[in-house]
């Protein structure tokens, strides 16, 4: 092998280095929403997010009576998988091709409202607040920006979940679950006792959901700035860690994300985890033995409201097909089909009489869904949605370094928020 | 038949480079011009000049990045250097049963990255096969933490990446070694050379080139790392965010429907000129030694 060569497959290798990590080119701009007035007819295209294959007979019966009621419009329904759908849409708004009817969270929504991608529907449909709940509208309503851009879809919320099993086994009476984190904390140090520092209570770092829990203000009201570094927002963090230091949290805590309690709940290593009102159905699939052992109980104070919603590109060339298909697959009716078939409520507020959410078939999975669906009624957003996946692994990155004491609360705080105002405004 | 038309060697290199063209060249150009703007996936785009770059300066995530890349770089390349032609110099021997041993030293290779990484954290957890292990024994009376420990995990993701390697270096070895001349061997041998002076007099001087292809590529490789990190860290990047690679942080940046992409694209200019900074070296030793 000549040196030729080595240095010909060297200059390759390092200029994949660069082309690898190579990046996509800035945004295209967006036409002009299509007049919301006309008949509805001709194609129009729904896009779901990981709804296939267990609720394909739903969705396909809900598009099917649509084009029943509408016989000259024809749906094209695309469902996109769960991983990596946030690239999927910026492809789409990217190349101008987002579907006329797209299921975007707040979340998401939120850049392609600030580019101007997305249909002000309380605009082009002014009933949208008279049918559906407010925290749901709420939802899609952003500081600086007026009108609402999205039909809120179905919304779920967090219920506390406890292993009966273990809490009894190390001396504690499921019929006595703690209500706040200081109850959390007394009870965990029983356990820690109780099990040798075998099992555990507490099975998360605190987020940005806590400190709103507690008082702290996350956000600016106008939107521009994080304030959530405050002695108050320290004072929690101190709780943590000092429940940290006396071992009442296993170490995996500090790389685990969100979601990753549940990962611990399952393996049974923590006796609580934080869920949505589905969380003892699919638990009776995926693990169930462990699934009987849990009973659920509200969430500690406000509870999170997390919302879904189907949202109108301006781009689409058939906005009447298309605000009468989000009317459609968001109406009272088809959400409290959809809640039949898996645990979530509906947005629209002709459904909050309907006696199958507020009463439990006696199972604890019929106790979360009547939990989870009377918390609605309080539930908000507790995370501001201009906080990107970015700022939140940093939040998160800080909080582990608070926690573990490898940095003072304070200053973790203060390196959160210095860094979320520079994504934010960068 | 011979064929002596001036576009023929242009149109049998043609489609590699185009491949190169569109897939390596354009995107590390665009790449460049991206790190002097603001731009985002859906907007931005102005011209900032060097604005991402004095932003590297106060950037304390990408000290530790930078830091564990070169960590992993300088304890990589030693390892998957050497280990490697040692082991192909022990498969290469025609013995009975030697086969077992050179596919379970190539097994690794072809196992996923992905599919690896989540059984070396089950092995490593707290409540893991090692740490159990360990306790069980009497080695330790509390887990060592592999996965939640600053340089325990960066270490441990080394030595994940130096087992899953090790086969795949040991087989560009073992295609090496059927070129070093026998009769070097057997001429050492009658002059009286041992086993290690004719592995470090004959063989080793043999296999020069391939070692120093191999040892770019290891450079290249470890300071480019992410899977093995960003799995075992169940994508945190360690506890504070303090055992990201540089590529995580680039990934950290650029993803998603808010991510910097020009911030992004400087990292990964800098990642660039991290890179051809060990290969200089590695080529210019080359040089040297021809």
């Amino acid at each position: 092998m000549g040196r030729n060569w080595v240095g010909l497959a060297a200059a390759a290798v390092a200029l994949s280095t660069l082309a690898a990590c190579g990046l996509g080119g800035p945004e295209t701009s967006s036409a002009p929403a299509a007049s919301a007035s006309g008949e509805v007819k001709g194609k129009v295209s729904l896009q779901t997010w990981a709804l296939k294959p267990k609720f394909t007979d739903y969705v396909q019966g809900v598009i099917d009576s649509f084009e029943k009621k509408y016989p000259g419009v024809e749906v094209q329904w695309l469902d996109q998988p769960g991983d990596g759908y946030s690239e999927k849409v910026l492809t789409q708004a990217s190349g101008g091709s987002l579907p006329d009817v797209t299921n975007l969270p707040p979340d998401f929504a939120l850049p392609l409202v600030k580019n101007g991608l997305l249909v002000d529907v309380a605009a082009a449909d002014p009933k949208v607040a008279e049918d559906y709940v407010p925290g749901g509208v709420e939802g899609y309503r952003y500081a600086g920006f007026d009108g609402v851009y999205g039909y809120p879809w179905y919304l779920n919320t967090d219920v506390n979940y406890w292993n009966t099993e273990l809490l009894t086994k190390n001396g504690l009476d499921p019929e006595a679950l703690p209500t706040d984190l200081d109850g959390l904390i007394a009870q965990a140090k029983v356990m820690k006792e109780r099990s040798g520092g075998k099992a555990y209570l507490m099975s998360r770092k605190p987020t940005l959901i806590d400190l709103t829990n507690a008082g702290v203000q996350v956000m600016a009201p106008d939107g521009k700035s994080f304030t959530f570094n405050t002695p108050e927002a320290a004072a929690i963090l101190d709780k943590y860690r000092d429940a940290f230091k006396q071992g009442l949290m296993p170490r995996d805590v500090l790389t685990t994300k969100y979601a990753g309690n549940t990962a611990l709940f399952n393996s049974r290593t923590v006796a609580w985890t934080t869920a949505g009102g589905n969380y003892i159905t699919s638990l009776a699939t995926d693990n169930p033995s462990l699934a009987p052992k849990v009973v659920p109980s509200p969430a500690f104070g406000t509870p999170p409201l997390y919302v879904q919603g189907l949202s109108i590109p301006k781009s689409t060339k058939n906005l009447p097909a298309a605000i009468a298909l989000a009317r459609w697959v968001t109406n009272a009716e088809n959400q409290a089909a959809f809640a039949h078939l898996v645990n979530i409520f509906p947005s629209t507020k002709a459904s909050a009489s309907d006696p199958f959410f507020s009463q439990s078939d006696g199972t604890h999975s019929g106790d979360a869904k009547v939990i989870a669906f009377t918390s609605l009624a309080k539930a908000k957003i507790l995370q501001p949605v201009q906080v990107t996946q970015a700022m939140s692994d940093f939040v998160d990155q800080q909080f582990a370094l608070a926690i573990s004491g490898d940095e003072s609360s304070q200053k973790a705080l203060d390196d959160a928020v210095a860094k979320c105002d520079q994504l934010l405004n960068g | 038949m011979t064929h002596k038309r001036w576009f023929t060697p242009w149109v049998l290199i043609a489609p590699a480079a185009v491949w190169l063209v569109v897939f390596s060249a354009l995107p590390a150009v665009n790449t460049v011009i991206l790190s002097f703007t603001d731009a985002k996936p859906l907007g931005g785009g102005g011209f900032v000049g060097l604005d991402n770059y004095t932003r590297m300066l106060d950037d304390r995530q990408l000290v530790d990045a930078l830091v564990n890349s070169i960590v992993y770089m300088a304890v990589c390349l030693p390892l998957l250097t050497f280990l490697p032609l040692l082991l192909a110099v022990l498969v290469e021997k025609r013995l009975r049963g030697i086969t077992f041993f050179r596919i379970a030293f190539y097994t690794p290779v072809i196992a996923s990255a992905v599919v690896v990484g989540l059984i070396w954290g089950w092995l490593l957890d707290d409540r893991g096969l090692v740490n159990g292990m360990a306790e069980r024994l009497g080695f330790l009376s509390g887990p060592l933490p592999f996965l939640t420990d600053r340089w325990l995990l960066l270490f441990s993701a080394i030595s994940l990446t130096v087992w899953k390697g090790l086969g795949y270096y040991m087989v560009i070895y073992m295609s090496a070694l059927g070129n070093v001349n026998r009769e070097l061997h057997e001429a050492a041998a009658v002059d009286g050379a041992g086993r290690v002076r004719r592995f470090v007099s004959v063989t080793v001087p043999g296999v020069r080139n391939t070692m120093l292809l191999i040892s770019v590529l290891i450079a290249v490789f470890g300071l480019r790392v992410f899977s093995e990190l960003y799995i075992l860290s169940n994508g945190t990047g360690g506890p504070g965010g303090r055992d990201m690679s540089l590529v995580m942080l680039i990934q950290m940046y650029g993803q998603g429907l808010t991510g910097q992409l020009g911030y992004a694209s400087a990292l990964s200019v800098l990642l660039f000129v991290v890179t051809v900074g060990p290969m200089l070296v590695l080529m210019r030793l080359n040089r040297k030694g021809a």
